[in-house]
């Protein structure tokens, strides 16, 4: 293994450190700052639930996993995560609770600038729509659960004390809930572009179990969050639990629990899927994320105190570190890669190539596409996104977004050739015996782009065609486009002349 | 194995503090009771024996409500419970604590300076132990409301200031008759001393209920 394969893997601990010291605050702030559990105490069990919730649930999706997997060489993941985990290290140093997913989709956007890729205009929009819709929605559960909860209380006439027990209880197992979904969440963003190049090999324990080399990487990663935790996280912590508005102990419990019931509602697939089939109305899934929806909790029992207590000006301040969060990290990243390329000789990304070839028009004719005009840069090879989003855009100037799209997902070259020798590194428990078996009969041949082995595959075998685009069948399609970008990295030929030096 | 709710050490120990909780509030109940009976006695001028008997009922309990109250704070605070309202919780029991030690003093000073009690004061006195001993009653009631049933600290409360109001109507009407008596004027202060000192009970009633109402309002908050 190369050393600098290590090097590189410190970035990725930073930023689970960066990540435990910032995201704790989302599943104990409330709990540590009324003084219902002792910080040492919440640190130990989000600790604990993080290893777990990484090791167990997060191994078990590592393919295709975290969004730092976009980035096409090792040294631009590594500066990507690397100024991602610097930015919310700074808002945790002023202790600002951010999202450090969108310090990474933030620091990628750097990336994409750098390399003259483009960036997803629906990040963009998902980044917007989070700062101000999830806060609406946190603030919205907030509120009414602390209301119904109020009144639930003042029926039952539960002791005190009792209720005190009750709440402490409640926070811990909330807190150890969300700390295990903060492990098995966002260990991908932490290490999954580690997991190709894991330093670790498996090993047994008798014929118990095994430990793979991708628990052991995430074992690594979700120690490196907790001592986020236990080293920084606890001014984040005050923000979230006092800085806004003082708590009450069944304060900091709704909070704990309206964020969770928000990010369950909107987020969730499994349960949008659930309701689907049941015939039930489904809820729009939006993006959501923990630290605005923890901070939208607290402004909504806050507003229905009747909005005396709450700091506005803490308020602001952490309003302003959620927008300054991606910009910094894309400015970081950009600058940082320079760096990296021009001092360091390091190959920070990879020219995408694309080419409007004969069976590339065919294909897009054939989805119901007009591309005539394209016919125009037929057969040249063109390098770097936004090279070729001008040469099309020159070539047929009436394209759609959604057409632009699809003419990027279609002409981007990404040869694959199907050789023997890395068919015996296929996860058999990833892939079923049915769509390994299609593979095979692939055999020994070529392809240049992704949706024409998609089209070999989905010809021979059901197990690997997407079934109609609804909401019943969202969880099918995710798991395949998985599988399939699984299959796709596996037998991807690297060319020679690619690189972005 | 078992595993009853009560029987885990979380739950047992908090089960344990509620009950001594009530106990005290128990105790400062009953010591009122006895105050009262205790001042009847010495009024209706039954045998001393019998009064003797009453104040040491009354420091016993005394005794024993200290002895909880500096449990219940030891509990509250080394197993760091209720920490938003655990100062809030400590000041209460003090000073619903104090209405016990008070009662007791004023009970014990009768017996010790046995001050004449005319026949024509005595029912005013007994209605101002009663008023002062109900307005204890009250405030203790609101105090167990406090921690069981918020939203009933309220009507306690209004009930303390009533017999508060009361115990000063009666303490003014008695002191005037006092001092339009022919009696001597050692003796008009010695008895305005007594009449002050029951009415004291119930001012400090009504303190415990002011606070108590505070408190109150920090909990719904």
């Amino acid at each position: 293994m190369e050393i600098t394969v290590l090097v590189f893997l410190t970035s990725g601990l930073f930023l689970g450190w960066s990540l435990g010291a910032n995201d704790a605050a989302n599943v104990f702030g409330t709990a540590v700052a009324s003084r219902m559990v002792q910080f040492t105490t919440a640190a130990i069990i989000c600790t604990l639930f993080l290893i777990l919730g990484a090791v167990i649930s997060g191994a078990g999706a590592a393919h295709g996993l975290g969004a730092l997997g976009k980035l096409n060489a090792l040294p631009g993941a590594f500066m990507a995560a690397f100024s991602a985990a610097l930015t919310v290290y700074w808002m945790t140093k002023a202790g600002l609770p951010v999202s450090t997913t969108q310090a990474i989709v933030g620091a990628i956007i750097g990336w994409n600038i750098f390399s003259g890729s483009i960036t997803d205009t629906a990040a963009l929009t998902k980044i917007l729509a989070t700062w101000v819709a999830c806060p609406i929605l946190g603030a919205i559960f907030g509120a009414l659960i602390y209301k119904l909860v109020m009144v639930t209380l003042s029926r039952s006439r539960i002791h005190l004390l009792r209720l005190d027990v009750y709440t402490r209880l409640g926070l811990i197992l909330a807190g150890a809930f969300g700390s295990y979904s903060l492990g098995a969440n966002n260990i991908g963003n932490v290490m999954g572009v580690f997991v190709s190049s894991s330093p670790f090999s498996d090993f047994s324990v008798g014929d118990l179990f095994t430990f793979t080399s991708i628990q052991q990487l995430f074992l690594l990663g979700a120690i490196a969050i907790g001592i986020g935790v236990f080293t920084y996280s606890k001014r984040v912590m005050m923000t979230v639990g006092d800085g806004i508005l003082p708590l009450t102990p069944v304060g900091a419990w709704v909070v704990v629990i309206s964020h969770s019931i928000v990010l369950f509602l909107f987020s969730s697939i499994e349960l949008e899927h659930f309701l689907a089939s049941n015939g039930l109305p489904t809820i729009p899934l939006i993006p959501v994320s923990s630290s605005q929806a923890v901070v939208g909790a607290v402004i909504g029992i806050g507003l229905l105190k009747g909005a005396k207590g709450i700091k506005w000006r803490a308020l602001g301040n952490i309003a302003s570190g959620w927008i300054s969060t991606p910009i910094i990290a894309s400015i970081v990243c950009f600058v940082m890669l320079f760096f990296l390329q021009n001092v360091f000789n390091q190959v920070v990304y990879h020219e995408v190539r694309y080419v409007i070839s004969e069976p590339v028009l065919v294909y897009l004719e054939k989805a119901g596409a007009e591309v005539n005009q394209l016919k125009a840069i037929q057969g040249q090879v063109i390098s770097g996104g936004t090279h070729f989003r001008d040469a099309i855009r020159g070539a047929q100037p009436d394209l759609t977004q959604e057409l632009e799209q699809k003419i990027f997902d279609a002409a981007e070259l990404y040869p694959m050739s199907l050789s023997k020798d890395k068919f015996v590194k296929i996860d058999k428990e990833f892939l079923s015996p049915e769509q390994i078996e299609q593979l095979h009969a692939l055999s020994g041949r070529t392809f240049d782009h992704t949706w024409q082995l998609y089209d070999a595959l989905s010809n021979k075998s059901k197990e690997w065609k997407k079934l109609e685009k609804n909401k019943l069948n969202k969880p099918f399609n995710k798991h395949l486009d998985e599988q399939l970008t699984y299959v796709y990295e596996l037998f991807h030929q690297a060319e020679s002349v690619d690189s972005g030096r | 194995m078992n595993l009853k709710v009560e029987n885990l050490a979380l739950f047992g120990k908090t089960k344990n503090i509620e009950r001594m909780i009530d106990d005290l509030m128990d105790c400062i109940s009953n010591g009122a009771e006895i105050f009262q009976t205790g001042i009847n006695a010495y009024l209706d001028g039954i045998e001393d024996d019998r009064c003797d008997d009453l104040v040491h009922q009354i420091r016993d309990l005394e005794v024993e409500g200290n002895r909880l109250r500096r449990e219940i704070e030891g509990h509250l605070y080394t197993d760091m419970l209720i920490p938003d309202s655990r100062g809030d919780v400590l000041s209460l029991l003090e000073d619903i604590n104090f209405l016990l030690g008070l009662a007791e003093d004023i009970f014990l000073a009768i017996t010790v300076e046995r001050p004449a009690i005319d026949d024509m004061f005595k029912e005013d006195f007994k209605l101002l132990a009663a008023a002062a001993v109900k307005a204890v009653e009250s405030a203790v009631l609101a105090s167990r409301a406090f921690f069981r049933n918020i939203t009933a600290v309220r009507d306690h409360l209004g009930k303390v200031s009533f017999h508060e109001e009361e115990a000063d109507q009666i303490a003014v009407r008695l002191k005037r008759k006092i001092f339009a008596s022919d009696l001597d004027l050692e003796k008009k202060l010695h008895k305005r001393y007594f009449v002050d000192k029951f009415d004291r009970l119930a001012d400090e009633a009504e303190d415990v209920g002011d606070w108590l109402a505070i408190y109150t309002i920090k909990r719904s908050l």
